[in-house]
């Protein structure tokens, strides 16, 4: 069977993907415990992205695929959407998160004080090469302040609402399982509020941070300013059964709420948050949603344009499916291209004419060879 | 008195057919809302599976909803059986749902499909399943998916016709290779997948059900059994397949269908069923074994 013998589809995948893993080496409980505990923040990157709060799934999924970042993500997104949903936690209101870090820039000082928390803002980027010596890098201890931070703070906004500076719209009374949900329904235009606030909260680091970082240089319409930056942890409060409402454990969030003159009257807020402590995130996503309103089609502020082209599972799997075999569509432009040629060869005199002469005909063949480009390349539809 | 265990299955790490029931009721609704409105563009949320995104998620979704294990499937990619990404794919359908596989066009329940549409005549109790990467025809002119849904509920094609149009005045005649539009049922224009232009009539009037199914861009769109699709085209100019009419396959020696170019190294070019498993029966009917081998759309490079 000379046809089948040229092939060996099935053999190949299964020893690429043998190749591939035997560079990785044996997966075991230590090599995930040793990610958790020397990552956290990629952690958080990759539950965030993924939208799944387990670190210890994270810290699997980044050690099966040796750190490559949106394959873990794709992991933890197949893996979760299997999942069956419990219980639809309450709301988090700002004032209820256990904050670690809470900065605004709009303010010298704001009510509750500013929280550094941990950060290495302010650190020296020099790397520690002594530690490849033999020197292991030990932080120093921190030195406890005379009075502990408050767990709690309010919300900057609610103090600028107060003040008239800030749109006060009533609450909206949302039934927990009429929530939109991104990942249940198809994303429409325009998007719930819901969904784009989610879709952001899920998208990649890199994109949000790319396209938010283009409006921050002047594609948007509105400069952001950091009306308040939080990592916090916050509970998860479940209904029981039996109607009482209980703590199911705490979870880390970052959020960013982003701040610019609307009319010279008042203060437009932009806002992201997401699962895990990712800054650069929620700023950059923050920074969208601010510029979102008006913003012109195919412009990368407009909302339908960022959440499309930040979906990270969607963009890397579509940038790599160049990859697979398309032959077939090749082909198949190859024909009219040489048709074409061939055609070009001895031209009628009127365009439509030379349509019609050929239409009984063969088509023309012409000897293989490079076919010469059209100055301007026709469009096609799709591919 | 009932136990509980006895009203419930034993645990399972995955449901069958690996999606969970509450995502297959969902693409079962868009997927007869599709069939009722053919050519539309149903969107639906589409499930992340264990596989990347443009790799046929789509495709393999409407598969792992359709599936039991009665089911025989057939995954092919550029017509061949034996393609990696086409042999993954029919590894986890025959994993998750303990279906047989296959890859002969006649014995198929289920066809799932990148790019071709097998060459043997599909029947009415077969479904063929086509991955799309853009579900979009409108996509070149509009690249917006809001304005473009718009469009469509519009019936508002004029743009593809004069994207026709250019490339005759450009190039002497239409150069869309694949993915050629289409008018379904007199209605919606849709993107038949970037199948070969050869493809597009076994679309008309099929006694098979086509689903077309893009998982990134998360919409589901359907062909019925028996329903008009016609290719976009002019009065005076009217569509044409690529003339594959011809050739002949090298391996099988069968002349008149959809063929692979293989380049040579003396400069010249070899030709191959595309429709691989189609040339391995034509191969063994001519080596003097039984095989069966189903009516095909094309006779002597032509449809029938």
């Amino acid at each position: 069977m000379a046809y089948v013998a040229t092939r060996g589809g099935e053999r190949a995948i299964a020893q690429s993907e043998r190749l591939y893993r035997e560079g990785l080496g044996p997966i075991d409980r230590d090599r995930v415990a040793a990610v958790a505990d020397a990552l956290p923040w990629l952690v958080d990157r990759v539950m965030g992205e993924a939208s799944l709060y387990e670190p210890e799934l994270a810290a699997l999924a980044l050690a099966q695929t040796g750190g490559d970042l949106y394959e873990a993500v794709l992991l933890l997104r197949a893996w979760r959407t299997t999942q069956p949903r419990l219980a639809i936690a309450r709301p988090v209101t700002q004032d209820r998160l256990f904050t670690h870090r809470r900065i605004s820039a709009a303010f010298k000082d704001i009510p509750g004080g500013q929280i550094l928390g941990p950060t290495l803002d302010y650190s020296h980027r020099i790397l520690a090469t002594e530690v490849l010596e033999g020197r292991p890098l030990t932080p120093a201890p921190v030195q406890k302040a005379d009075r502990p931070a408050p767990p709690h703070h309010p919300s900057l906004a609610a103090w600028q609402k107060a003040q008239g500076l800030v749109a006060d719209p009533a609450p909206e009374e949302v039934a927990p399982e009429a929530i939109p949900d991104l990942t249940r329904e198809p994303l429409l235009f325009p998007a719930p509020r819901a969904h784009r606030l989610q879709g952001l909260a899920r998208a990649d680091s890199g994109g949000v941070l790319a396209l938010g970082y283009s409006a921050m240089r002047g594609h948007g319409n509105a400069h952001p300013t950091v009306n308040e930056l939080r990592l916090a942890e916050a509970e998860l409060r479940v209904p029981h059964p039996r109607g009482t409402v209980f703590s199911a454990g705490r979870v880390k969030v970052s959020q960013a709420e982003v701040a610019a003159k609307e009319g010279g009257t008042r203060i437009r807020l932009g806002f992201a948050a997401t699962l895990g402590w990712n800054e650069v995130k929620v700023i950059a996503a923050a920074t969208l949603d601010l510029n979102a309103p008006g913003a012109a089609k195919g412009t990368p502020t407009e909302e339908e344009f960022f959440l499309y082209h930040t979906e990270p599972v969607e963009a890397s799997g579509f940038c790599i499916h160049f990859k697979l075999p398309h032959y077939v569509t090749f082909q198949s432009a190859l024909d009219a291209m040489r048709d074409a040629n061939a055609r070009k060869t001895q031209p009628p005199a009127d365009p439509l004419l030379r349509c019609e002469n050929t239409l009984g005909g063969s088509g023309g063949r012409s000897a293989p060879g490079a076919p010469h480009a059209p100055a301007h390349p026709a469009k096609e539809t799709t591919e | 008195m009932t136990a509980l265990g006895e009203l419930t299955r034993p645990w399972q790490a995955m449901s069958y057919g690996f999606l969970d029931p509450s995502a297959k009721r969902e693409m079962r609704r868009a997927m007869l809302k599709a069939v009722a409105v053919p050519g539309c563009q149903i969107p639906y949320a589409s499930r992340e599976v264990p596989m990347a995104r443009g790799w046929g998620t789509g495709g393999l979704q409407v598969t792992l909803t359709l599936v039991n294990p009665g089911s025989v499937v057939k995954v092919i990619d550029q017509g061949a059986d034996d393609s990696v990404n086409a042999v993954s794919i029919r590894q986890f359908v025959q994993k998750v749902a303990g279906a047989r596989g296959t890859w002969d066009t006649q014995e198929a329940t289920i066809l799932q499909s990148r790019h071709r549409i097998p060459e043997e005549k599909l029947r009415e109790d077969q479904i063929l399943v086509l991955q799309v990467p853009n579900p979009e025809p409108l996509r070149p002119v509009q690249p917006n998916m809001s304005l473009a849904r718009q469009m469509h509920a519009d019936a508002d094609y004029g743009r593809l016709w004069l994207v026709l149009y250019e490339q005759v005045v450009r190039s002497g005649r239409i150069m869309q290779g694949a993915s050629y539009p289409a008018l379904v049922n007199g209605r919606h224009v849709m993107t038949p997948s970037p199948i070969p232009r050869w493809d597009l009539p076994k679309l008309d009037m099929a006694r098979h059900l086509t689903l077309l199914s893009a998982g990134r861009e998360k919409r589901i769109f359907a062909v019925p059994p028996f329903t008009r699709v016609q290719p976009l085209a002019f009065d005076d100019i009217p569509f044409r397949v690529e003339d594959h009419a011809s050739l002949v396959c090298h391996r099988s020696g069968v002349a008149g269908f959809f063929m692979n170019e293989i380049p040579q190294p003396d400069g010249s070019a070899r030709h191959e069923l595309s429709d691989s498993h189609f040339g391995i029966k034509a191969i063994r009917r001519s080596e003097g074994e039984a095989v069966e081998i189903g009516e095909t759309w094309y006779r002597n490079g032509a449809v029938t």
